[in-house]
């Protein structure tokens, strides 16, 4: 429906590339779609890193520590949208917490800090990335052994060699999976974007919804076009993701 | 021992990040002033304000609703689905699997200006905006509710209590609802703590859809947004605490389902 509606007119019945050039070659448009995939990829980067570290740190970490990790990750994963905006606000907004306490202490960095920016916007994304990404790693660093790490010591390797020739090859195809999962869950979010920065920002799935519900006029057929987009972003990722896990499944075969 | 010190630090660390805007909500939304390093003015008042406020008891009153009724109607029919799939044809059950991971794929935005255009001209039940949003939640936790009812099925060989029930008499389709369903009754509480918070906190799809039309918990925390610091960050801690308390219920039944497994092996 929507993909058929895309090619639509705005006025009668027919068939139209126009919206798709007009998305092309508009700058605001090419903005959002170009700010839309920065900011995801960015986000899901960062959050996979640190998931990484963090995911690492409690499979070495005791088992009491551990626990306590899972409940602080599965706690924070309900923590999204609208409230994690508004906290947001509060630390680093224009009278926020930190800004404050950066304004007293003199350091610039904090007190200078504009939480309504693509920089804030990326913090946030950030913030709900990374305990979705840790709980998804987390089963993979079990599935780690601790005889391959011997093994490689027997062998003369040392720490290094087995994280880039043993662990990372191992856990690289659900990192890849994680990071896809990552990238649409940044990709399509809204409601964080929505009350950080209301229009103020070119996002894809905020420009959608205002061709729907806008305040200006409503462009169905734009918006449509605007989705599909949106979801041809998403498939893309997701299969030059898919070629990378065969790869690696495959380079980690032999 | 150097290693478990660097890892402990780590957690810390990431702990710290996710934690901190969490506290500080809970801090603002007991102080009257927050406009230098430390609050002034500890009190309780604007809990007070918005727990006596009829828009926010409404609107709580319209999110559960909106929540609840989608896990009742998602639940029967993928319950019925299933009886037809363990009972009577087991190879369907793929093609089930497929259909219930379509929604994986449209998520939020596209999933509401959809069904939105779509049904904005239709007849009355349809374009009525609550069925509408109701009828939304209700794809959006399809895929939910189905892994987590087919996985508890299949934990407790659901065949095999249907046989038993059909040798002491019983039919089959009594045998499913009287035997099986009370059987994976934690699992269906897991699911439903899931899904309804999954509602609670969505805000995109109620505001596509439901928009002016009515309002839940997430649209007034929007609306108090623009208002006053104090009373949005009292909303927020509100909401997270029922959120908070689901999950309590849901952990405590997946252990519970944890220890009975172990009992009985």
């Amino acid at each position: 429906m929507i993909i058929i509606r895309s090619f639509a007119p705005e006025e009668g019945i027919g068939f139209t590339f126009e919206h798709y050039i007009s998305i092309f070659t508009k700058r605001l448009y090419q903005q959002a779609v170009l700010n839309s995939v920065l900011i995801a990829i960015v986000s899901s980067l960062v959050g996979i890193i640190v998931a990484f570290l963090g995911a690492k740190a409690a499979n070495e970490a005791s088992s009491k520590w551990k626990d306590f990790f899972v409940n602080i990750l599965n706690m924070t994963s309900n923590f999204a949208g609208i409230p994690l905006a508004f906290a947001f606000i509060i630390l680093l907004g224009n009278v926020g917490v930190l800004v404050m306490f950066g304004k007293s202490m003199g350091i610039s960095a904090l007190a200078n800090f504009d939480i309504y920016s693509a920089k804030g916007l990326l913090l946030t994304y950030i913030y709900f990335q990374i305990p979705l990404a840790t709980l998804l790693l987390m089963p993979t660093f079990n599935g780690l052994r601790k005889e391959w790490k011997e093994a490689v010591m027997l062998l003369g390797g040392n720490n290094f060699v087995y994280w880039t020739k043993i662990a990372i090859p191992t856990i690289m195809p659900s990192m890849l999976a994680t990071l896809s999962v990552l990238f649409s869950n940044a990709i399509a979010a809204y409601a964080t974007a929505y009350a950080l920065l209301s229009n103020n920002y070119s996002l894809l799935p905020i420009r959608i919804s205002e061709q729907f519900v806008g305040d200006v006029v409503q462009r169905k057929e734009f918006g449509s076009a605007l989705a599909v987009v949106l979801m041809l972003t998403m498939v893309i990722a997701t299969s030059i993701n898919n070629y990378f896990i065969k790869k690696s499944i495959g380079g980690g075969s032999r | 021992m150097k290693k478990s010190a660097s890892s402990k630090i780590i957690i810390v660390l990431i702990c710290l990040y996710l934690v901190l805007p969490l506290i500080l909500t809970f801090l603002y939304s007991i102080f009257t002033e927050w406009n230098e390093v430390l609050p002034k003015g500890l009190t309780l008042r604007y809990y007070k304000d918005i727990l006596l406020d009829g828009n926010f008891l409404i609107s709580v009153i319209h999110t559960i609703i909106v929540s609840i009724v989608p896990f009742i109607i998602c639940t029967t029919v993928v319950l019925l689905a299933l009886y037809v799939i363990v009972v009577y044809h087991p190879e369907w059950d793929k093609y089930t699997q497929m259909l219930c991971n379509i929604p994986y794929a449209i998520q939020g935005v596209i999933l509401a200006i959809s069904i939105l255009s779509l049904y904005v001209n239709a007849p009355q039940p349809f374009s009525n905006r609550f069925v509408m949003v109701v009828l939304t939640y209700c794809i959006v936790i399809l895929p939910y509710i189905y892994r987590g009812l087919k996985n508890s099925l299949d934990t407790i060989n659901a065949n095999r209590l249907i046989e038993a029930a059909q040798m002491l008499g019983a039919n089959k389709f009594y045998a499913f609802f009287a035997v099986v369903v009370p059987n994976i009754l934690s699992g269906i509480t897991i699911v439903a703590m899931l899904s309804i918070s999954m509602v609670f906190g969505d805000f995109v799809i109620v505001n596509i859809i439901g928009g002016s039309y009515f309002q839940t918990t997430q649209m007034y925390l929007y609306k108090k947004l623009f208002q006053s610091g104090q009373a949005s960050s009292v909303v927020i801690v509100v909401m997270f605490g029922i959120a908070l308390f689901m999950s309590a219920i849901m952990n405590s039944l997946k252990n519970k389902g944890r220890q009975n497994r172990k009992e009985t092996n």
